[in-house]
């Protein structure tokens, strides 16, 4: 029997573990031997999978740019989710404040995510600062810097966003597309009180990503394994809704170069 | 539709001015129930959020935002969506859509209700489909229920819905319909007969109770006629037990005696872990003796609070006793080799309650006591009599019911002579 496929992931909420058992009784159902890990915070796994403790990092964007830094480029992907790609970040401003456009920003309170959060902070404010909201001069910024370390998984940065709007303790936010679209569906925001005003470029997510390129071609079994998944196959339905998707892809790599001008733009690691 | 299609006639829906939160996810989505994968849903819309919204909206749903194709119209905003092709609800069938049940003389009755995918009645049913109603579509990947009867054969019954009518039209009140202010004094012991009766009757009756009640939670509800008749049956015993009991209460007597015996042949009827020989004995056997037994009590019966009850119960044991007979009937119509299961099981619960005595004697002494309007030298003889009258009556109805669901002559005297002399 081969070796088991060490799988991280970060256990931003207890669903964490009910997904990965599902995943690895999948994989074990497909003959691959497979585990998992989890980790509390991204930068752990990140030393886990550059250190080959792990072969692969279920990495948010964040993560996976520090591996891609470290490894200069070297490191792989393997998949991501269908709604991993074309994500935005959506600002979102209170409907009594008379923001209407980006411009509108200006001189107002505005409100950030996790400062390590690809979608409510860093990303956002990238986008702010090329439409020419420069956040340290045109706006007064007020940041929520909830489960540092999760970037942005738990949504709970975003939840404060869009309250501190709903209470008028802030004009406008940054929240991400998707926790804005579950918000709306379950009615967790009254549209009278907040309103979307702009919506950014799109821009990549989370992805499963190896430490080496090589791995691509080694791991090639486990990733097949998981594109088969189908989100019409009702075992398979209750694994995809916990963890957000309708597909698993492959790796479409040009929505991460947003994130890497924002890192550096904003020089993020230095500030 | 094609690519080619206008936009005119693709279909379309106006949201006007309506927020994500207040309708417009809401009015999409049904709209995008209707279409199939690659179908493009064009929405009119006056909200200036709706764009955002609705973009970030579909992303998560898999559905692909189009770019808006044309200037929007007169100041309108005009959006596409194509419809993704994960599936909202996985079933395996399509929902029913136009049923018209039959309304006649303005009574929408139950045996009219098998239209649609509820006139479908399964060989074997899903335990799967678990307690949804028979016709709903069961999504996928639904927990499999544990329920034992789930056979057609064993549970389905042509009549159910027929004797389910009846049986909700022939309810009545315990409290209001017993002409309770008519309750004369008796003689002490007639009256002590009374009670003791009354004791009895209402013990027999939890069984009756609590034999079908068992069998409600292990019938598939896929077979709901049957399932809500029982219940009706299991209403009907909570008004007899309810009955009796007040009559033991009201006239200066109170609840008598109860035995071993009877407690033991009762507990073998609720021990049975087969629901046709579970019917049978409680049904067939039981009830259907029962049947004579408050008839008798119905013309003995000294006045006429104890006469209406004697009717009244009667009248609903009489419905249980056709429904057991047109169910075991059929079953065994269809599975001859069951009759052989059913002798069995009065052979077991007679050998059983072998070791116990018969009937409880201050029963026994009770009916004779009935029939003579008490201790009365004059009359007792005539009370003993009709007594013995009773007990030839009970054994001659129940081999007539044994041959009516299919024994032959011989076998039913057999079978009625074995049934336990506690008459349930």
């Amino acid at each position: 029997m081969s070796k088991a496929i060490l799988v991280g992931a970060v256990a931003y909420d207890p669903k964490v573990v009910t997904i990965w058992e599902m995943i690895k009784e999948y994989f074990l159902a497909a003959g691959i031997p497979n585990d998992f890990v989890l980790f509390s915070n991204y930068e752990v796994q990140v030393e886990a999978l550059l250190s080959g403790f792990i072969d692969v990092a279920w990495n948010t964007n964040l993560a996976y740019l520090k591996v891609f830094r470290r490894t200069e480029g070297a490191c792989g992907v393997l998949a991501m989710r269908d709604t991993d790609v074309g994500f935005t970040s959506t600002i979102v401003a209170g409907t009594g404040t008379g923001i209407e456009s980006l411009q509108g920003l200006k001189g107002k309170r505005f409100a950030f995510g996790s400062r390590d959060s690809g979608q409510a902070a860093i990303i956002p404010e990238y986008f702010l600062k090329q439409y020419g909201i420069d956040s340290t001069k045109d706006i007064t910024p007020v940041r929520f810097d909830l489960d540092v370390g999760k970037h942005g998984d738990t949504g709970t940065s975003e939840v404060e966003v869009v309250n501190a709007i709903a209470r008028g303790d802030v004009d406008a936010g940054a929240v991400g597309d998707q926790y804005w679209a579950r918000a709306l569906s379950e009615g967790l925001v009254d549209s009278r009180k907040v309103k979307a005003i702009w919506t950014s470029p799109g821009y990549c997510h989370c992805n499963f990503t190896v430490p080496r390129k090589a791995d691509e071609a080694r791991l090639k079994n486990w990733t097949d394994v998981l594109l088969r998944m189908d989100y019409n196959n009702p075992a398979h339905r209750k694994i995809m809704d916990l963890e957000g998707l309708k597909a698993w892809i492959r790796p479409q790599m040009e929505g991460y170069s947003v994130l890497f001008e924002a890192v550096d733009e904003l020089d993020f690691f230095n500030r | 539709m094609n690519s080619t299609s206008s936009t005119a006639s693709r279909p379309s829906i106006d949201a006007k001015r309506l927020t994500a939160s207040e309708g417009l996810l809401l009015l999409v989505t049904r709209a995008l129930d209707r279409l199939k994968p690659g179908q493009v849903l064009e929405i009119l819309s006056d909200e200036p959020s709706a764009h955002h919204d609705l973009a970030a909206w579909c992303r998560l749903n898999a559905h692909k935002w189009l770019e808006t194709p044309a200037a929007p119209a007169a100041g309108r905003q005009v959006f596409h969506i194509e419809k993704g092709s994960a599936l909202r609800i996985l079933i395996p069938a399509e929902l029913d859509w136009g049923c018209h049940a039959e309304i006649k003389d303005g009574r929408f009755d139950t045996r009219d209700w098998l239209v649609g995918h509820a006139a479908e009645i399964r060989k074997t049913a899903l335990q799967s489909d678990g307690f949804a109603p028979r016709g709903a579509i069961v999504e996928e990947g639904s927990p499999d229920f544990t329920f034992d009867v789930v056979d057609r054969e064993l549970a389905w019954n042509e009549s159910a819905a027929d004797f389910y009518e009846q049986a909700t039209a022939g309810h009545w009140d315990g409290s209001r319909d017993i002409p309770w202010q008519k309750m004369t004094a008796l003689d002490a012991e007639l009256e002590r007969a009374v009670c003791q009766l009354m004791t009895f009757l209402a013990e027999n009756e939890f069984s009756a109770l609590y034999v079908p009640a068992k069998w409600i939670a292990r019938i598939h509800p896929h077979f709901s006629e049957t399932v809500l008749f029982l219940s009706t049956q299991v209403r009907d015993e909570a008004r007899h037990i309810e009955v009796f009991v007040k009559r033991a209460l009201v006239n200066g007597g109170g609840l008598q005696f109860s035995s071993a015996s009877t407690q033991a042949s009762l507990k073998s009827l609720l021990d049975q872990e087969d629901f046709i020989q579970a019917s049978f004995l409680l049904s067939v056997l039981g009830e259907g003796t029962f049947l004579d037994l408050l008839r008798f009590v119905e013309t003995h019966a000294p006045e006429p609070v104890t006469r209406e009850i004697a009717r009244r119960t009667r009248l609903d044991e009489t419905r249980h006793v056709h429904f057991a007979l047109t169910h075991i009937r059929s079953v065994l119509k269809a599975e001859p080799a069951l009759k052989t299961k059913l002798r069995a099981a009065v052979l077991n619960r007679a050998s059983a309650l072998s070791g116990v005595k018969g009937l409880n004697p201050l029963i026994d002494e009770s009916l004779a006591i009935l029939a003579a309007g008490g201790l009365s030298p004059d009359r007792l003889p005539e009370g003993l009599r009709a007594r013995a009258g009773l007990y030839a009556m009970m054994h001659e109805n129940r081999v007539k019911r044994l041959v009516a669901i299919g024994f032959a002559e011989h076998e039913a005297a057999e079978l009625s002579a074995m049934h336990t002399p506690n008459f349930m």
